[in-house]
């Protein structure tokens, strides 16, 4: 396999990646012609082949791995030269190629993509078998896995942003696909401006990489990453005042006593953490995913929790060495993930959406995974991507089968994955049932299960892990530190957020499969009539409303497409958790498998929390693992007492009792309404007052301010074009007499030239009939009492003297002017030199 | 989710088969391609790139499918020739340079302008095809630019000299500069010309005079190194359009007109004022010899105090042309009354020569005043450009006027490259004028596609018209997303460049980091206006009648499109190929740039009595016993 595809060529990348561009490219040209068979072969050989091919690609590292143990292997594939940039310190030119590696950690995720991407591929063939826009989706989905790829297999920070942007897109496209209904088309726009928002971040980040690292690609950033901590200031960024200037003058109580900076390490690494914090929708960027909701379902799967939005933890997992560089970002990422997974847990509590629900699950547990990342366990927080891509994609797809099985009497949005219509559809709905409770099991941390294992290692690591500079000793003194008692804020607040999920998973769990069906009255089949089940398979969606209390089909299993996926993906949640079991076990897969990839960033950069040992670590696992399991426990046990034991009469007295919390989390917390009336409406106001200045003011002032002064001089000039010859003449003789007077009047007027020799020549202007009288010395007589035709006067100054000259011009009239000059000669330099 | 409409697509595409009359076609356009395969080494990309183009469109006939194939072909085989490898292989012999291809180049078009006026009035066909025939003409004519290694220098120098007296000469060039503002120029135009030859009925021979004669102008301007000749050509394309707005405009066009005339006239006759002193000064310290030349004028050191309103006085004509705030007021006027063949060229070409003339006569022949005004002049870029633009274009109601804001908050990216004077941020703004006509050209023949079928610019008139557009649709969506800057389509290259450079440069004081931040944020703006106007006219329901069943774009206007929508990805996937011949000239404007500021640093640069330089090496030796200076002692 090797000597065919060459790993420093390894052009079956090109197979990966051009497989599901070709479908999305069929599907999206031709797709309307070719029919829904030949689309959905279509869809299904592009992301299976690619899948394929990514196994290929695995074996391949994996034996490459074992040849070079311990070593950071990558397969390579240079594409082509896309640009060079040379925005670098030392002028350096940057080269940006279209260039894909797949290292350890890139091919996990790659394997994730592919394979959980063709279990819902084959699941969506079904599920979306009767919409019009059956070949657009593929094509949209094919893209997407396209560009989760070149996100995913890009070996530079630029080729990484090409598929960022890329799967930004699909979601966009996705998350409108039914763009005809207006509020999914708007929560498209907000996912795509939330996701600019973070993007804005990256752009940043990559300037100030080109900038201090001189690199782009892994590879040099890796190299070149020493820089962002230099001591000096050029690597230091200013934040205030801005760029490091001064502030003077009226600006002056702007100036600092001393400017804010910081170091280029952390400028980076906030920059890309906003980047993450946009996608991979954290605090404070989190809104659109649960809005994103409004695509289809296998979209919400795929892309809103198993894939996309695991891109920012990714990103940090691959810029690690980056990051812990700046202990104060790996903190905040720390804490931006502890306290969204709380934050969101809490929203999940009482939404009545099922995949709202879901929704602000995923959202609370990227919050786990940054925590994990953010206290430098890159690991368990990228086994907790892994887990979680199964365990939720196996859960939304539950839910979209659900919802399909709702749809059959149910049309409308809403109310078809409203919990309340639903209960106890573990009767007809077995498979779907007990694969959504493997699901759940691992996602609250059933002991054994693949949740389990991955959470409880973030909440250990959260503990037992501190960051600190790993250049601490040079900086001397400048940098960051964390305070004593942040591991065990976020070990508390983790496990406070792993109770919630317990809880709510609960409560979604049992809301939906226990109890009893509240949809519609089910009626025996044997007393339906023919017309209602032809009614019934067409899921039609028509306007009419069904009288929902006449009898009808019960709710059904869905066919094998979409039970296949969900089987597969259930076996992994449960077993997926023994590749990285934890407790200290010697057998570590995953750990092993992704050591070389962590292994620089974390030597010195993660220690043990308070100076301890790695035997202390050891002897906590156990008492911290309580944690977990305890979180596990309370959390199932309410949700068991108050939606099984007493069929939710407490929840509903507990919302009773405090009706206005309620509401408040019903209503998330009102944060998009918080949004909207401090940024949006800023923003908004601005762009008005903007708009408004550019019509008024603008284009008020230069063009038409300009336009009317022109206008209203015309208006004056054309009273004197009246065309009354009157007019005319008495305009002519005040303009004669004026002209007459000038040159009846002698005009004293005189040029001075330095003639040399400190010597001066005044020259007084000639005139017709012109006499002149000079007075050299000013003093009241004139040298001589006639006037005559000398025109010019010689005058000699020494340095440093002036002297005035009175100047009395006469005409033939005998009109006299006169005129004082003065003439100073300035100082001799005293030294030449 | 499992719903469905009900009502079947009446519309349902016929399934894809071709008659063997179609096949017979595409097997000679094999047989050409692989004959055409023993002179060209890419035939197999080319082919495939003209079979896939060919089957795109549905519903067409190879009257439509023929050019888009041609087309894609063209590009294939453009890249394939283009590619840096290639371009190394090929360079062991330089091609011959002919001196006479430019004034072949300025000169077709106008002199098919003349001969439109010998043809019939009511000849339509005949005069269109003139008109195509003779930009097609010029568009292969300028083919042979794409052959030659562009490096730092000038190439197809042709210097003649025209009015002794005062030395002006017949001077064109070509550099990494204007390559591709000149290649731009006879792209788009066919393009614009064939989109309008549907809605244009009306006095259709002047139509075609004023595109061809404005062509010569744009392309004369381009060319142009002698300042007289390129005032004339600045002039000379003022006329054709300050017409075509106000003949073939919408209700308001004489005053838009007007204002885009005297706008224009305004800042260029100070310019020809600053000309004239310049020249002046020259001759007084030349000794006498008068001169036009771009390359002797360069030599010109003038003191600070002079040189603050020379560079003012062009400065202020380019700035107007870009528009920059606070002079852009005139381009929503003029976009929105232009008919849509005119907005695509004054947006496409005509604003670049602004950007162009700052680059080329401002910074070339005035340094020190451009250094000393850069790092504010950069903040207006960043403020009243990339965010003032975004912001005044979102609140817009009227589309046209909306595209023309987002052209102000685009050239602000161009012009803080300029501003940021690194090779880096040259090269971005460059490309950044090749992208912007590009996208923004395609925006506006998109609009006025729509324009032509619903006759009203107003976004709330508009709605859900990806039902029954979805071709439409699509192809708005992608010029969006090229003006909106996502990475592999061509507006991402150049705003990265010009970022990344203008964080690393050094003329901007220590504004750069802000500035660079700052044109970042215009990313998050730019998607937050176009994904508004995207949402209002194409998703939602539909909420007007008339747009209910209006009809899908038609064979000629996808052909126009067509092109456009490959450069988008050409340039955004292949953007070594477009950044390659700017470089050297990029580098040879910074080198030039730099030594003249770190000879004259600030902040006094430089007062004494108007001096002359040495000649510098990239200036192109003219043939012997031409140069202006030969002729005059």
């Amino acid at each position: 396999m090797l000597s065919l595809f060459p790993s420093n060529d390894y052009l079956l990348i090109a197979v990966i990646l051009g497989m599901p561009l070709l479908g999305a490219f069929v599907n999206g040209v031709w797709g309307k012609q070719l029919g829904k068979d030949a689309v959905r072969v279509m869809a299904l050989t592009a992301v299976g082949l690619s899948f394929a091919a990514s196994v290929a690609a695995f074996v391949a590292l994996s034996q490459l791995a074992d040849q070079q143990k311990g070593e950071h292997v990558k397969l390579v594939w240079n594409a082509w030269e896309w640009m060079n940039t040379n925005g670098g310190a030392g002028g350096v030119t940057v080269p940006i190629d279209v260039k894909f590696s797949i290292d350890a950690l890139s091919g996990v995720m790659m394997l994730i993509v592919t394979g959980v991407g063709f279990l819902i591929h084959l699941y969506a063939t079904s599920y979306m078998a009767d919409d019009e826009g059956f070949a657009r989706f593929f094509a949209y989905l094919n893209l997407f896995i396209f560009s989760m790829l070149v996100l995913l297999l890009g070996d530079n920070l630029p080729i990484l942003f090409v598929g960022w942007e890329g799967v930004g897109l699909c979601s966009y496209l996705l998350i409108g696909f039914w763009y005809e209904h207006a509020p999914n088309a708007a929560a498209g726009k907000k996912a795509f401006i939330a996701n600019r928002v973070g993007d804005f971040g990256l752009i940043c980040g990559m300037f100030l990489l080109v900038h201090y690292t001189g690199a782009l690609d892994w590879n040099g950033i890796a190299n070149g990453a020493s820089s962002l901590l230099h001591t000096g200031e050029q690597a230091r960024v200013h934040v205030w005042p801005l760029g490091g200037g001064q502030y003077t003058g009226v600006l002056s109580f702007l100036q600092p006593k001393s400017p804010v900076t910081i170091s280029a390490a952390t400028a980076v690494g906030l920059a890309l953490l906003l980047g993450c914090t946009g996608k991979s929708a954290q605090i404070p960027l989190y809104v659109w995913l649960p809005d994103a909701m409004a695509g289809p379902t296998p979209v919400s799967a795929l892309i809103h929790a198993a894939t996309m939005v695991t891109a920012g933890i990714y990103l940090i997992c691959r810029l690690s060495f980056v990051f812990v560089l700046s202990p104060f970002v790996m903190v905040l990422i720390a804490c931006v993930g502890a306290a969204t997974a709380l934050f969101a847990a809490t929203i999940a509590l009482v939404q009545n959406d099922i995949k709202k629900v879901l929704a602000y699950s995923t959202v609370s547990q990227l919050g786990f995974m940054f925590l994990g990342v953010g206290v430098g366990a890159f690991t368990a927080g990228f086994f907790h991507v892994f887990t979680h891509a199964f365990f939720k994609a196996c859960l939304f797809l539950g839910a979209g089968s659900v919802i399909h099985a709702m749809h059959a009497r149910i049309h409308d949005g809403d109310p078809s994955q409203d919990l309340r219509n639903m209960g106890g559809l573990r009767r007809w709905m077995p498979l779907t049932h007990w694969t959504f409770a493997g699901a759940t099991a691992a996602i609250i941390g059933l002991p054994l299960t693949s949740g389990f294992f991955s959470k409880d290692e973030i909440l250990y690591r959260a503990f037992v892990n501190r960051t600190v500079n790993p250049a601490a000793a040079a900086l001397q003194g400048r940098v960051y530190a964390p305070p004593a008692w942040i591991g065990t804020a976020l070990y508390a607040t983790a496990v406070a957020a792993a109770v919630l999920t317990a809880f709510y998973m609960c409560r979604l769990y049992f809301l939906t499969f226990w109890g009893e069906f509240r949809g519609w009255t089910v009626g025996r089949p044997s007393l339906l009539s023919k017309h209602e089940v032809a009614a019934h398979d067409d899921h039609g969606h028509g306007e009419h409303h069904e009288d929902l209390s006449t009898p009808g089909h019960p709710p059904h299993e869905s066919p094998w497409q979409m039970t296949v996926p969900l089987i597969i993906l259930a076996t992994f949640s449960v077993f997926a958790g023994w590749l990285n079991p934890g407790f200290g076990l010697s057998r570590q897969p995953m750990e092993h498998w992704l050591e070389p990839v962590f292994k620089e960033a974390t030597e010195g950069a993660v220690v043990y929390a308070g100076g301890h040992d790695a035997a202390w670590a050891e002897h906590m696992t156990l008492p911290l693992a309580l944690g977990g399991i305890g979180a596990f426990l309370v959390g199932t046990l309410l949700a068991w007492w108050m939606y099984v034991s007493q069929s939710g009469a407490p929840a509903k007295r507990a919302a009773e009792a405090q009706p206005a919390l309620h509401r408040l989390l019903l209503d998330k917390w009102r944060i998009d309404e918080l949004y909207d009336a401090t940024v949006i409406a800023a923003v908004d106001s601005l762009a008005e007052t903007a708009a408004a200045f550019d019509r008024a003011i603008v284009d008020g002032i230069l063009a038409r301010l300009t336009a009317l002064v022109v206008a209203a001089s015309g208006t004056v000039l054309r009273a004197f074009q009246s065309g009354v010859v009157h007019v005319y003449a008495a305009m002519m003789v005040v303009g004669l007499a004026a002209t007459g007077w000038f040159f009846a009047v002698p005009h004293a007027n005189a040029t001075v030239v330095d003639s040399g020799n400190n010597d001066y020549l005044v020259t007084a202007a000639p005139g017709v009939g012109y006499a002149y009288r000079w007075d050299a010395d000013s003093d009241g007589k004139p040298e001589k009492s006639d006037f005559g035709a000398d025109s010019t006067l010689k005058l000699h100054l020494e340095p440093g003297r002036s002297q005035t000259v009175h100047l009395e011009v006469k005409n033939s009239f005998g009109l006299i002017r006169s005129k004082s000059i003065h003439v100073a000669r300035p100082e001799e330099p005293t030294s030449s030199l | 989710m499992a719903t469905v409409e009900t009502s079947h697509a009446p519309d349902r595409d016929e399934p894809l088969h071709l008659r063997p009359g179609q096949l017979a076609v595409l097997a000679l356009v094999a047989l050409a391609a692989t004959v055409a395969a023993r002179f060209f080494d890419h035939a197999v990309p080319v082919v495939a790139a003209a079979a896939v183009a060919a089957l795109v469109p549905r519903r067409h006939g190879w009257n439509v499918r023929g050019p888009i194939a041609i087309t894609a072909g063209l590009l294939a085989l453009f890249v394939a020739q283009m590619w840096p490898a290639a371009e190394a292989t090929a360079a062991s012999a330089p091609p011959a340079e002919s001196a006479h291809l430019l004034s072949w180049i300025i000169a077709l078009p106008l002199a098919g302008a003349i001969a439109i006026l010998f043809l019939p009035r009511q000849a339509h066909a005949t005069l269109r095809w003139t008109t195509m025939l003779v930009m097609l003409g010029t568009f292969a004519a300028s083919l042979p630019l794409l052959r030659v290694t562009m490096g730092r220098g000038y190439h197809f120098n042709e210097d003649v000299l025209w009015l002794p007296r005062f030395g002006i000469h017949y001077h064109v060039a070509i550099d990494g500069i204007s390559y591709w503002l000149v290649l731009l120029t006879v792209f788009i135009t066919p393009i614009a010309a064939w989109a309008s030859f549907g809605p244009i009925q009306k006095r259709l021979k002047d139509w075609c005079f004023a595109l061809l004669l404005l062509e010569g102008g744009m392309l004369g301007a381009f060319l142009a190194l002698d300042l007289f000749v390129f005032y004339i050509f600045w002039e000379l394309m003022l006329i054709p359009m300050y017409v075509m707005i106000g003949v073939w405009g919408g209700a308001n066009r004489i005053r838009s007109a007007i204002k885009f005339f005297l706008y224009t006239m305004f800042g260029s006759v100070l310019m020809l004022a600053a000309i004239l002193y310049v020249a002046y000064q020259y001759s007084r310290a030349s000794g006498g010899t008068w001169t036009f030349d771009y390359f002797e004028l360069q030599r010109l050191l003038a003191p600070r105090h002079v040189q603050i309103w020379l560079w003012g006085a062009f400065t202020l004509a380019f700035v107007i042309k870009v528009p920059m705030f606070p002079v852009h007021t005139w381009l929503p006027d003029a976009h929105t009354e232009a008919p849509t063949a005119g907005s695509v060229i004054l947006a496409a070409v005509m604003l670049k020569m602004g950007t162009y003339g700052y680059l080329r006569f401002s910074m070339g022949l005035f340094p020190e005043a451009a250094q000393e005004f850069a790092a504010n002049l950069a903040g207006v870029a960043v403020l009243g450009g990339i965010i003032y633009g975004a912001l005044c274009a979102w609140k817009q109601e009227d589309v046209k006027r909306l595209i023309a804001y987002s052209s102000v908050a685009h050239l602000g990216y161009v012009m803080l490259g300029l501003f940021a004077m690194t090779t880096a941020s040259l090269e971005g703004s460059v490309l950044q004028m090749v992208n912007h006509g590009i996208s923004t050209g395609m925006l506006f023949l998109l609009f006025g596609v729509i324009y032509d079928r619903r006759h009203t610019r107003h976004i709330d008139e508009f709605g859900g018209l990806a039902k029954p557009m979805p071709v439409y649709a699509t192809l708005f969506v992608v010029a969006t997303l090229a003006s909106v800057g996502l990475p592999a389509t061509n507006g991402f290259i150049g705003e990265f460049m010009v970022i990344t450079g203008t964080f690393a440069s050094n003329y901007l004081g220590h504004f750069a980091g802000v500035q660079a931040v700052g044109a970042a944020i215009g990313v998050i703006l730019g998607a937050v206006y176009m994904l508004m106007v995207v949402q209002k006219m194409f998703f939602g329901p539909v909420t007007k009648k008339e747009n209910a069943h209006l009809a899908d774009v038609n064979g000629r206007e996808l052909v126009a499109l067509a092109p456009l929508a490959m450069m988008v990805f050409v340039i955004g996937l292949f953007p070594n190929i477009f950044l390659g011949p700017i470089r050297g000239a990029a580098e040879r404007v910074q080198g030039d740039y730099e030594s003249r500021i770190e000879a004259n640093p600030p902040p006094k640069f430089y007062e004494g009595p108007f001096k002359l330089l040495p000649r510098r090496p990239e200036a192109p030796h003219a043939p012997s016993g031409q140069t202006a200076v030969a002729e005059n002692h």
